[in-house]
């Protein structure tokens, strides 16, 4: 998926991580992942490969919807947002990876 | 979609680029390629998942299945024959090359005209084509041992070539023919030569000449005409006298309006040229469509057929409303069995839309299945009613074959089916599914809403076939005016060579009357030009009464008829006297009450003397008042006759009716009138019938409209029986327990049976009554399709109705009564 350097991630993680950022407005998709990157303190580095079929997706299931609009550099570009489905989505898939991570934490400490 | 995918990751690199990210180039291919297939399959592929699956939970309720698919598939069935039926008589496209180009021109408002107005229209070069026909003809078809008529249509020679029509057999009449030629239909040739393709080159006998046999149409030949006519055989006018109607062919370009102004333009040369007293040939000239739906608008007879259609669909459409809800309603009952599945589908994340598009693939399948099965039902249907024979004076054969209108018609039914079966029951489901507990209680009221709402589409459904079938019973009641039970009637055809002057067939005329009233067992006999519901001549003239120079316009049914045809026809004469020979002095008529009504103001009718004729100047003495007859149909309101007598006009048809008035039974005179006819004229063709049999056109159209509409009432109370049927087994097996529970408290059948009656009288009471108010403001407008003194809001019929829809109530109920007087308390309390 990525430069040895980077930690593997789940296609169902990144599904969160895109969710999320979407929390804080409308976005297109290279702004998703810049944001992803600055978040996560530069760790995770989302390439192109996997974020547009993550986000292509999400369209279709629902959980996000696109229009088309101008960035900051007005240059047409499509806009991400999330849809009520999509937070509905955001907040079942938050609370699985909370029980899936203290799981995980619990056996390695064990 | 291409683009957007590409625009979008070409942005992307120009961002990343610009942040000094520059991303290695490569694999953009392949992830626009991952984008299209994401998107373009996705919609195919869900559809195919879901039908697979809604295939795959149906499987597991066969009873289901087969309910929802026998009532679709009736209500598709029925809408798709009716829909074929009808585009077929109203819009059939006659089988010639390019018909879009071709148009029929009327001269004078005339819709036949001579030869020599055709041929100056020909010769002006205005049309790129000029043919005529006469489709009213019967020819003499001697087989060696008896003479049949034949009915068929005269043409002009270039009938064939300038229209393109496609042949069977041969080739069709052409320009360069002799004028002994003929063409054949398929069904004739059929019949009469058992498809012997040597017949073609052959020489039959045909009004006495040899025509040599050039062509066969194929079997699926449309006459240009239309209406489902089918004339039996094709020859090339070779009498001066014959009038034919106009088809002409377009020049490339020329539109409809062009080619009217200048056929005006051709007309005013025509009254400049060859002028003629009693009209101008420029006066109403019109170029109309040939087929399609411009011909229905400017023809407004036909209109009342459109309309009859048009109400036709509507009704049958209801039916199909029927048969959804009652799918709908099953589906209803299954979706409380699925609410699990639904919850669970919903936690996990689909989307709403989604959710809804994978119910609705229940219905999808079942409308697509139940299409398929009423289109297949349709075709079965349709090849059955154009075996019919219809008792009408020329043939009529109605081919109906399926074809793209039928298709978008049934795409059109499959949609609004899924929509109409699927859309409750999926929102339905989904809503509960969000709350289940409140809503088990209102999907119940929500199924006997449903089929309150059948019921009351089904009472207006059989209100009208009711209506229908009542109006067969009173036009049979209906007396036409005339004699149908003792009488005899014979139509004649004359051959042309022999009879073409009107001495000779006067002569053969006043012998036959004088031989056929010889008969033992015959009364009277009489001949004449017209009998009614086998033809009739109208005129529309202007009458001039010389008394106080009036001048009246006067619309009549004309007849020309020999002194004793009042008495032969028990017609009765309620002033004056019938025609007599002393009257070859004058010019005598018999008119009857409607005429005397509508034209004569406050004179006395016998001895009044009005003008008419060619140039409006014979004067015309009345000397004897009839009964009015029925002319067309059973139900029509009173017309205006005139009888002339038949020795006082120039006779120029060849065909003649006889009338006889028999003292013993009809049926048994009609050998000897027949051998009597073959041994003054052998070269004459006859039909003899008895009148009763030969009458059936005047209620046509009352039988069919009792046919359609009557099987299809029927079909809707069906329909909505099983609606009914299914709530009440539903509602019987939910109360299972209540019902043990009461049991075991003591309640005896009586109670039960109550308990169950109430339920269902609920629903029937209800939805009757709310179909019988909208029957009763929906029916008024019918009036115009029932014979007089049958009014559509007549309250017997909607006490009939009302009736027969409560005991089909109390039928459909029967079964769930018997299965909740059988429940036994102790397994029903043990149920949870």
């Amino acid at each position: 998926m990525g430069k040895a350097a980077q930690p593997a991630l789940l296609q169902g993680t990144l599904d969160l991580l895109v969710l999320h950022a979407l929390q804080r407005g409308a976005m297109h998709g290279y702004a998703i992942a810049q944001t992803i990157h600055l978040l996560s303190d530069e760790v995770l580095k989302v390439e192109e490969g996997s974020l547009y079929p993550a986000l292509w997706r999400l369209e279709l299931d629902g959980a996000i919807s696109s229009k088309s609009g101008l960035s900051e550099n007005n240059r047409k570009a499509k806009f991400y947002q999330i849809t009520r489905h999509g937070q509905k989505l955001l907040a079942e898939q938050e609370a699985t990876w909370v029980r899936l991570s203290a799981a995980v934490s619990r056996v390695l400490a064990g | 979609m291409h683009r957007q995918i590409e625009d979008e990751l070409a942005f992307h690199r120009e961002m990343a680029a610009r942040h000094g990210n520059p991303i290695p180039l490569g694999n953009t291919a392949v992830l626009a390629e991952h984008g299209y297939a994401l998107w373009r399959f996705n919609f195919l592929e869900n559809l195919w998942r879901d039908l697979a699956y809604a295939a795959r939970g149906l499987r597991r309720s066969p009873w289901l299945v087969l309910a929802a698919l026998v009532s679709l598939g009736l209500g598709v069935g029925v809408n798709a024959t009716m829909f074929s039926l009808g585009s077929e008589f109203l819009f059939s496209r006659p089988s010639v090359r390019d018909a879009a180009s071709l148009v029929y021109v009327r001269i004078a408002g005339n819709s036949h005209s001579s030869h020599q107005v055709l041929e100056f229209l020909a010769s002006s070069g205005l049309f790129a084509d000029v043919a005529g026909e006469n489709e009213e003809i019967t020819a003499n078809y001697n087989d060696g041992a008896e003479t049949h008529p034949v009915s068929g249509v005269f043409t002009t020679k270039n009938y064939f070539t300038a229209l393109g029509i496609p042949m069977l057999y041969g080739r069709g009449i052409a320009p360069d023919d002799p004028d002994e030629v003929a063409v054949l239909s398929y069904g004739f040739w059929s019949r009469q030569f058992n498809g012997d393709r040597t017949v073609v080159g052959r020489a039959i006998n045909l009004d006495g000449r040899m025509c040599t046999v050039v062509g066969i149409l194929p079997e699926h030949h449309r006459s240009l005409i239309g209406f489902g006519y089918s004339p039996e055989i094709y020859l090339p006018r070779y009498l001066d006298s014959t009038i034919l109607a106009i088809y002409a062919r377009l020049k490339p370009g020329m539109s409809i309006p062009a080619a009217r102004a200048g056929a005006v333009t051709v007309a005013k040369r025509m009254d400049a040229q060859m002028p003629v007293a009693e009209f101008k040939y420029a006066d109403d000239v019109r170029v109309s469509a040939i087929a399609g739906y411009e011909r229905l608008r400017t023809e407004s007879d036909l209109m009342t057929v459109a309309v009859f259609f048009g109400m036709l669909l509507a009704v049958t459409g209801l039916v199909l409303l029927i048969a959804c809800v009652n799918v709908a309603s099953l589906l209803l009952a299954r979706a409380s069995v699925r609410r699990r599945e639904i919850a669970i589908r919903l936690a996990i994340g689909a989307s709403r839309g989604r959710l809804l598009q994978q119910l609705l693939a229940d219905s999808l399948l079942l409308a697509l299945l139940g299409a398929a099965l009423g289109l297949a039902l349709a075709q079965v249907t349709a090849i059955l009613l154009t075996r019919i024979h219809l008792p009408t004076p020329v043939p009529i054969r109605l081919q109906i074959e399926p074809d793209w209108r039928l298709a978008v018609y049934a795409a059109v039914l499959t949609t609004f089916s899924t929509l109409a079966c699927g859309l409750l029951p999926a929102w339905q489901s989904m809503r509960e599914s969000l709350a289940p507990s409140l809503h088990r209680e209102n999907k119940m009221r929500l199924r006997r809403v449903l089929v309150a709402a059948q019921v009351a589409v089904s009472v207006i459904v059989l209100t009208t076939g009711l209506l229908f079938l009542r109006n067969l019973v009173h036009s049979s009641a209906l007396s036409p005016g005339f004699d149908v039970r003792h009488t005899v009637f014979a139509d004649v055809n004359l051959p042309p060579n022999g009879y073409s002057d009107a001495k000779r067939k006067a002569g053969y005329i006043d012998r036959t009357v004088g031989e056929l009233a010889a008969l033992p067992g015959i009364d009277s006999a009489a001949a004449a030009r017209v009998v009614p519901f086998n033809g009739g001549t109208r005129f529309g003239s202007t009458l001039v009464f010389p008394d106080n120079g009036a001048r009246t316009q006067a619309f009549f049914h004309w007849n020309a008829v020999t002194p004793q045809f009042f008495r032969a026809m028990d017609i009765p004469l309620l002033q004056g006297r019938t025609f007599s020979p002393t009257d070859r002095s004058e010019m005598v008529v018999i008119v009857n009450t409607e005429f005397v009504q509508r034209y004569l103001g406050h004179r006395q009718p016998l001895g009044t003397v009005f003008l008419w004729g060619r140039e409006g100047k014979t004067p015309y003495r009345i000397i004897g008042v009839a009964a009015p007859t029925k002319t067309t149909t059973i139900g029509e309101d009173p017309q205006p006759q005139l009888y002339e007598p038949l020795a006082q006009i120039e006779n120029d048809r060849q065909e003649i009716d006889f009338v006889l008035r028999s003292a013993i039974p009809p049926a048994l005179q009609l050998e000897a009138v027949r051998r009597t006819l073959h041994r003054i004229e052998p070269m004459a063709g006859a039909q003899v019938a008895t009148m009763s049999s030969s009458i059936g056109l005047a209620f046509l159209p009352s039988q069919v409209g009792a046919l359609l509409m009557g099987s299809t009432g029927i079909l809707g109370l069906l329909l909505a029986s099983i609606g009914l049927y299914g709530v009440m087994a539903f509602s019987v097996a939910r109360r299972t327990r209540e019902i043990g529970v009461r049991v075991a408290l003591g309640a005896d059948r009586g109670h039960i049976t109550r308990m169950v009656l109430k339920d269902s009288a609920r629903v029937t009471l209800a939805g009757t009554a709310a179909g019988l108010l909208v029957a009763f403001l929906v029916t008024k407008p019918l009036a115009m399709f029932l014979v007089p003194g049958l009014k559509p809001t007549d309250p017997l019929n909607f006490a009939v109705v009302a009736l027969a829809m409560l005991a089909t109530g109390l039928a459909a109920t029967w079964g769930p009564i018997r299965r909740a007087l059988s429940i036994d308390p102790n397994s029903a309390l043990r149920e949870d």
